[in-house]
């Protein structure tokens, strides 16, 4: 009796952990519908992008497997090396600017916003303010004030007396990427601003009040205490523009189309890519190498964040 | 079994069935997310069902159909409003639905559409290999057997062959590339239109002098240098006998006339409106339209956007410029686009009665008094004079865009490098030479002389 009251007793055991187990892959069952989205808009892209950039393309029809063929083509045949490496160039440009244009600046605006000044819920608001528009219209309307003929800012320069500034800012090839680049820097400070702010908001106050008393200089808590604690911040905030640096599009192509111009001073990577998978107007896409473009762009992004991400982790612990 | 251990077998079967349903629910969606795709990503297929489906569409025959067509020409969307009406009222169960694209952003637009076999039946594919390629990849309906198709001459049929030289697509229009001329302008100051380099450059002299921008050329898109140069570059290398030596490979893009021609772009640039490298064309037909400048270069088609924006306007045309004085001076022409059939198409009679329209004298005279464009359909007589010029002038004296219609080919295409390259120019980063070479390595990937 003994015995059978101890298996009766185990089977409702036995049966609730199949049953606790059966209700865990049930939860599994649940992840399905968005694992299937994410496949079939994210994995399947990128499979069929490595597929594709292993075949010759004849317009868009895929033609015959070629192995590495597209990728050497990219780098060893003119123009599409020359191209490449001027793309590849501006790139580290805009990224580098960006840094300089936005995240600096963000960080000051951050540090002051952050001190005890009246009206900050304002200054946030303003400065988000830009990107609650489409980056789209952002660039057409920054195309109407820099056109050289009517545009607001020349108009302006003329109307203060400072006609010798006033210049063709999309127009000269050496000054239409650092123009894009304050667009951009514009545009996306409040963002950076807001990061920033919730990471220097997250450092106790108690620690400058100690700094303070041990008689810290302002400069000192902000290059000893203040960066290295948010650190968290500036390192997410960095990955993402270098991650938005080396995708950037939509503000060039808005701004410039996808020729780049003028005479591709502000080619991109990724125009470089949309002209080689999708041609002009008059055609001349490839498919092959495009898909190899967006390959190597892939691998470029994954590998230099993952060595960000790497050298950032290890900062973090040496503090 | 208590009433609790029976709730909770109840309470693990409706779990289960739950699963079940979401399992089947999950699954359902797969299965058509895949059987769509296999409809869709393979046309031919479709096209290969279509004998067993035509019975049942002939007794379906009257049952409303939507056709979609795309372009890439949304200013011309109010004007194919009423052509389209007239078709259904020829057809009244079929309803034509135009929907236009950004020109720029056309291509991408439609091979999307292509390749996902979905959204269009009625295609405007792009002149010469903008049409081949698209045909080659097997996206369209041969439509040699259409209506109205064989009365078009061949050499515009040219324009939409794929090729195996079956025709896919009804030529549309015949552009020609023309310098615009503001005639009260020259009246004013008492100058003749010029009709060749050396008049050109003399009576650009004289209106930049009188305070008047010579000519609105536009460079932010490298195209109108293009198009600017098929006009311009006559007075340096002749017309239809170069095209033909340079088809031939008797000569190249490197000959020493060729490369007169881009140093004569370079030399025009003082003549343009400041900055021009930086301005669009919007902003270069304004200047000509309100009268700031007395010449455009550009195609016919902008002679509809002229007289929308500034109906008195008094404006003339010139044909391409004579290598010399009281030599030829002949019409730069090409056919702008076609429209085909996509292979997709659940319509496919539908969509040839209407592609038979497209091909009829009916459409092409409604084209070119609605558009004041030369129709490539037969028998159609231009109402407005200056349309009716550009005719005559045209079988007096004919060349083709060579750039568009014989190097257009390539990965980018040899009219793309050489129009970036001309942009190169302009900003000093590039030499004359180094255009005309940048040019002829890029056919020389692709380009196969005629024998």
């Amino acid at each position: 009796m003994p015995v059978l009251e101890k298996t009766t007793e185990i089977q409702p055991k036995t049966s609730k952990r199949k049953r606790t187990n059966w209700k865990k892959h049930l939860v599994h069952l649940f992840l399905l519908p968005a694992l299937l989205f994410y496949v079939w808009f994210q994995v399947y892209p990128i499979f069929s992008a490595f597929l594709n950039s292993f075949f010759e393309w004849n317009g868009l029809r895929r033609g015959e497997f070629i192995g590495l063929g597209n990728f050497v083509r990219l780098f060893t045949e003119a123009p599409f090396e020359e191209t490449f490496y001027r793309a590849l160039g501006h790139n580290v440009i805009f990224f580098i600017g960006t840094v300089l244009a936005k995240l600096i600046v963000a960080f000051l605006l951050a540090l002051l916003i952050n001190s005890k000044i009246r009206g900050k819920e304002f200054f946030k608001t303003v400065l988000f303010l830009p990107k609650l528009l489409s980056v789209i219209v952002v660039g057409f309307l920054f195309s109407l004030i820099l056109n050289p003929t009517y545009g607001a800012l020349n108009t302006f320069l003329r109307f203060i007396g400072l006609e010798e500034l006033a210049r063709p800012w999309l127009g000269d090839p050496n000054t239409a990427l650092y123009t894009i680049i304050l667009v951009n820097g514009w545009y996306g400070l409040g963002f950076a601003v807001l990061i920033f702010l919730a990471g220097l908001q997250a450092i106790p106050s108690e620690i400058y009040d100690a700094a303070k008393m041990d008689g810290a200089s302002g400069f000192t808590m902000l290059m000893k205490m203040t960066i290295p604690l948010a650190m968290p911040s500036i390192m997410v905030m960095t990955i993402l523009t270098f991650i938005g640096a080396f995708e950037t599009f939509e503000l060039i192509f808005a701004m410039q189309g996808s020729q780049a111009g003028p005479y591709f001073s502000t080619d991109v990577l990724a125009t470089f890519f949309y002209r080689l998978a999708f041609g002009s107007v008059d055609g001349g896409e490839s498919i092959g190498l495009g898909s190899a473009l967006a390959v190597v762009l892939f691998l470029m992004i994954s590998s230099a964040t993952a060595i960000l991400l790497f050298f950032f982790k290890r900062k973090e612990y040496e503090q | 079994m208590s009433k609790q251990q029976i709730a909770k077998v109840e309470a693990i079967v409706t779990v289960r069935r739950m699963g079940v349903w979401l399992f089947s629910a999950v699954l359902m969606l797969v299965l058509s997310a895949c059987s769509s795709g296999t409809s869709t990503s393979a046309p031919g297929e479709q096209n290969a069902a279509q004998p067993q489906q035509q019975p049942a569409a002939e007794e379906a025959k009257k049952d409303p159909v939507e056709l979609v067509m795309y372009s890439w020409r949304p200013e011309d969307k109010e004007a194919y409003g009423k052509f389209i009406s007239e078709f259904e009222k020829q057809h009244e169960h079929i309803k034509v639905k135009f929907r236009s694209f950004k020109s720029t952003e056309y291509n991408t637009i439609l091979t999307n559409s292509l390749t996902s076999g979905t959204g269009v039946d009625i295609v405007q594919l792009r002149p010469y290999s903008g049409a081949t390629s698209v045909a080659d990849a097997g996206y369209l309906l041969p439509i040699d057997d259409a209506k109205g198709v064989k009365d078009i001459p061949q050499s515009y049929l040219d324009a939409a062959r794929g090729s195996d030289n079956k025709v896919y697509g009804v030529p549309l229009s015949i552009n020609s590339a023309v310098i615009f001329y503001n005639k009260q302008l020259f009246e004013e100051n008492n100058l003749q239109p010029p009709t060749t380099w050396d008049e050109l450059l003399q009576v650009s002299q004289a209106l930049q002098q009188k305070g008047i921008v010579p000519i609105a050329q536009a460079g932010k898109a490298a195209y109108l240098l293009s198009i600017a140069h098929s006009v311009l570059g006559p007075s340096a290398y002749g017309g239809e006998e170069y095209v033909q030596k340079l088809l031939t490979g008797e000569i190249n893009l490197t000959d020493a006339a060729f490369k007169e021609s881009i140093k004569r772009m370079k030399d025009l640039e003082p003549y343009f409106p400041p900055d021009f490298i930086a301005i669009d064309d919007k902003d270069a037909q304004a200047l000509f339209y309100t009268g700031k400048a007395a010449m455009y270069i550009n195609g016919s088609y902008r002679l509809e956007t002229f007289e929308k924006q500034n109906p008195g306007m008094p404006i003339d045309i010139l044909p391409a410029l004579a290598k010399e004085k009281g030599g030829e001076t002949p019409m730069i022409n090409w056919v702008d686009g076609s429209y085909g059939i996509a292979k997709a198409t659940k319509h496919p009679e539908e969509a040839k009665l209407f592609i038979e329209f497209l091909a009829s004298k009916e459409f092409g005279q409604m084209f070119s008094d609605d558009l004041n464009r030369l129709s490539a359909i037969p028998g159609v007589t231009p109402k407005h004079p200056l349309v009716q010029k550009m005719t005559q002038l045209s079988e007096k004296s004919m060349t083709s865009y060579m750039m568009l219609v014989h190097f257009g080919e390539g990965t980018p295409t040899t009219k793309t490098t050489f129009e970036d390259s001309l942009q190169g120019l302009y900003i000093n980063k590039l030499t004359v030479d180094q255009v005309a070479e940048a040019a002829q390595a890029s056919a020389d990937k692709w380009f196969k002389p005629k024998k």
